[in-house]
């Protein structure tokens, strides 16, 4: 027997039983309504995130505030894009990241920064070879670390927690959002869920679709500590400045 | 790491005489304790997340084998590898033998409790590789040579002054007064270390079976680095954490969270499910998953302390209660202390060195009413003394010595008659005239000292009928 044979053999021995189970001995309990009607969720959700879009954009800006958030609300990419450089001029950034997001592409004032002498770079590979792409990563993850302020879009954001959503993918990186001290999220109308119940209901069905992906990362206000004497620090390692850029 | 378990008398007398101990145990309460309390009461429907959590749990429980073979089954679907580890050792060698092979120097790590069970940072410094703790804590820990003290906030036993001093030895920094300097310190020390590291270890809070997704619950942003910047992520968790479905997450970050440290979320949900993929623009390109017994399945095997894998690790437990909040984390001897610590330690480190945890208890009930998932703590720890004493399920750990079974058998039968109760009394009235002063005795001879250590004893006095006869008569 292999060792995972012999581990799981062991477990069945504590629980009293000597052959593996082809389903549960009980039902699991459902946390998310029914099961078997994943798909009669999902559309729920979808209607409701569209059909209540400006009250939960409401709800967002206020919660998110409390969670650590500077909240700015603009009617447009463009009016988003003057918010990054406003910001950027603010702390006196040199550098600034970005995901290729649409509504960042739609945003990014790249004529302007370049005015003002800052630099902005997409973090996006070539994905055309393998040793190119390992090259660039080791490259950009140097800028990246350089930066003083990264721009992203988002997948979600969340009202009940004023939580951002990002899911990795081609032209999306793990890193904007994390390694410069500054990150700006820009979230478009209709993204905002009401809780964690619906964002993991929709995950599921990503999961059933074959579009989970390798990674999500949900951020809610900047990097914090209380490891020393309970005081709250931020910035830790992860961003100390979060914006979130609520758009339409 | 090393079991102290038997020390627990010594050690929790010396956390009661540290005043900057008892100085820093004290913003338990204020502080998470406080915070759990306010972020339960605004979640509207707690009652019902906590017993949908708990019935999550029990069912998990009841079919581990199956949830975790299909957990293995989707982690090396999404190109991952699965390792069981039946116990420490095995689990340390694997992650050792993981490095080794990708001829890693440095080791970045975020917080894992499971990796001081293993005792990881030891076997992989045996290897030649220098393993880094990046959480803020865990750092401070490592760099001062110590052990965690709480299982959210390792080192806040630690002042900023002890902090600050410990910088300046180990890092050569200057003496900082205010504590974001001090944070700031890290920061800057560990990016590079993050910049250069082959490998990142991890622990898991959650594995979704379903998915085969590994989630961690983080505030400082080091998680998310070891699990993105490395070539190599290795998550390593004991065999209990696997939950059914993806969903299933939404009931227990809250639960997790809210009882942790207050807020609505942490600052960062992270999950991961296998390597990066091709399209991907960083991750890493190896994943590996590490699921750990290590004496779990005693626990799973003996139906009175089942529920004990419930643990969602939160801490409310400890924070809760009036003894981890006097003698303070150290004291336990092992990983996990607090009242969970006082049911898990014994059971995976060895039950009659234990004795004393079991004990370590006012049986208040304050842990019940903590635990986000209702796991019936007091009902365990006087499982334990029973199993200690007179139980019959672990008959070769049973502490009690011969003189205090004959005691303990001696004082039942005294009391379980009332003629036999009678003459105890006469006999203890007659027999301590020696020794009583004004009603009480303030120093018992022999065996018995320990019981007029702190207090004095009341003497036995005439009973209440003999009494009442006397004053009849009058």
């Amino acid at each position: 027997m292999s060792e995972r044979d012999d581990f799981l053999a062991n477990i069945r021995g504590s629980l009293g039983r000597s052959a593996p189970l082809d389903a549960p001995v009980s039902d699991a309990p459902h946390s998310a309504g029914p099961p078997g009607e994943l798909d009669a969720r999902v559309e729920a959700v979808r209607e409701l995130i569209s059909r209540d879009a400006d009250n939960l954009m409401s709800v967002l800006a206020r919660v998110a505030e409390t969670s650590g958030w500077k909240v700015a609300r603009v009617a447009d990419a463009r009016a988003a894009g003057e918010y990054v450089l406003r910001v950027a001029r603010e702390i006196e950034a040199r550098s600034l990241v970005y995901s290729l997001h649409q509504v960042v592409r739609d945003a990014m004032p790249l004529d302007a920064l370049s005015e003002a002498g800052m630099k902005a770079e997409p973090v996006a590979l070539g994905h055309e070879s393998d040793e190119r792409d390992a090259e660039d990563r080791a490259r950009l993850r140097t800028v990246m670390e350089a930066s003083d302020i990264g721009v992203t879009g988002v997948d979600y954001a969340i009202s009940e927690t004023g939580t951002c959503v990002i899911i990795p993918h081609a032209g999306v990186s793990r890193l904007v959002s994390l390694l410069p001290p500054v990150h700006i999220a820009l979230v478009e109308r209709g993204q905002v869920l009401p809780s964690l119940d619906e964002l993991f209901t929709l995950r599921r069905d990503d999961f059933v679709n074959g579009n989970l992906g390798s990674y999500m990362n949900l951020i809610t206000g900047p990097s914090r500590s209380a490891d020393i004497e309970y005081k709250l620090i931020t910035g830790v390692h992860g961003p100390g400045e979060v914006h979130m850029v609520l758009v339409g | 790491m090393e079991t102290k378990t038997r020390q627990f008398r010594q050690n929790s007398a010396a956390a009661l005489s540290d005043a900057n101990v008892q100085n820093n145990l004290a913003g338990l309460y204020s502080g998470f304790h406080s915070a759990r309390i306010t972020a339960s009461a605004a979640t509207s429907d707690w009652d019902e997340l906590s017993d949908v959590g708990r019935r999550i749990k029990a069912h998990v429980i009841e079919n581990l084998d199956y949830y975790l073979e299909m957990l293995a089954r989707n982690v090396e679907r999404a190109g991952g590898h699965v390792y069981f580890a039946k116990d420490a050792r095995a689990a340390a060698d694997y992650v050792a033998g993981v490095a080794r092979k990708h001829s890693v120097e440095m080791v970045i790590k975020s917080k894992s409790m499971l990796s001081e069970e293993m005792g990881l940072n030891e076997r992989l410094e045996e290897e030649g590789i220098e393993p880094v703790e990046t959480d803020l804590g865990e750092f401070i820990v490592q760099l001062a040579g110590d052990t965690p003290f709480h299982i959210i906030a390792p080192a806040i036993h630690k002042s900023r002054e002890d902090v600050s001093q410990l910088f300046r030895e180990a890092l050569g920094s200057p003496y900082y007064e205010d504590i974001e300097d001090l944070g700031r310190e890290a920061r800057v020390q560990l990016r590079q270390k993050f910049m250069e590291a082959g490998m990142g270890v991890s622990g898991a809070n959650f594995l979704v079976a379903e998915t085969g997704t590994v989630t961690l619950v983080t505030n400082e942003g080091n998680g998310r680095m070891c699990t993105s910047m490395p070539k190599v992520h290795v998550a390593i968790s004991g065999m209990e954490k696997v939950v059914p479905s993806i969903e299933d997450l939404s009931v227990f970050l809250r639960l997790l969270i809210r009882s942790a440290t207050g807020q609505m979320l942490s600052s960062y949900v992270t999950t991961v499910t296998g390597p990066r993929r091709e399209y991907e623009e960083d991750g890493p390109e190896e994943f590996h998953l590490v699921v750990v017994d290590n004496g779990r399945s005693r626990l799973l095997a003996d139906p009175d302390l089942r529920e004990a894998l419930f643990c969602l690790r939160c801490g409310a437990c400890m924070n809760a209660c009036p003894v981890y909040r006097k003698v303070g984390g150290h004291a336990y001897g092992w990983v996990y202390p607090g009242p969970i610590g006082a049911i898990v330690s014994p059971m995976l480190t060895g039950l009659s060195d234990a004795k004393d945890l079991p004990y370590a208890s006012t049986l208040c009930g304050a842990c019940k009413e903590a635990c986000p998932v209702g796991i019936d703590l007091p009902r365990m720890l006087l499982y334990l003394r029973k199993e200690l004493t007179q139980g019959d399920n672990y008959p070769d750990q049973r502490s009690a010595s011969a003189a205090e079974s004959a005691a303990m058998k001696g004082w039942r039968a005294s009391v379980s008659s009332d003629g036999a109760m009678r003459a105890a009394n006469l006999l203890a009235r007659l027999g301590q005239s020696a020794l009583s002063r004004g009603g009480h005795i303030s120093k018992l001879p022999g065996p018995m000292s320990g019981w007029t250590e702190h207090r004095d004893f009341p003497t036995a006095a005439k009973p209440f009928r003999s009494r009442w006869r006397e004053m009849k008569d009058q």
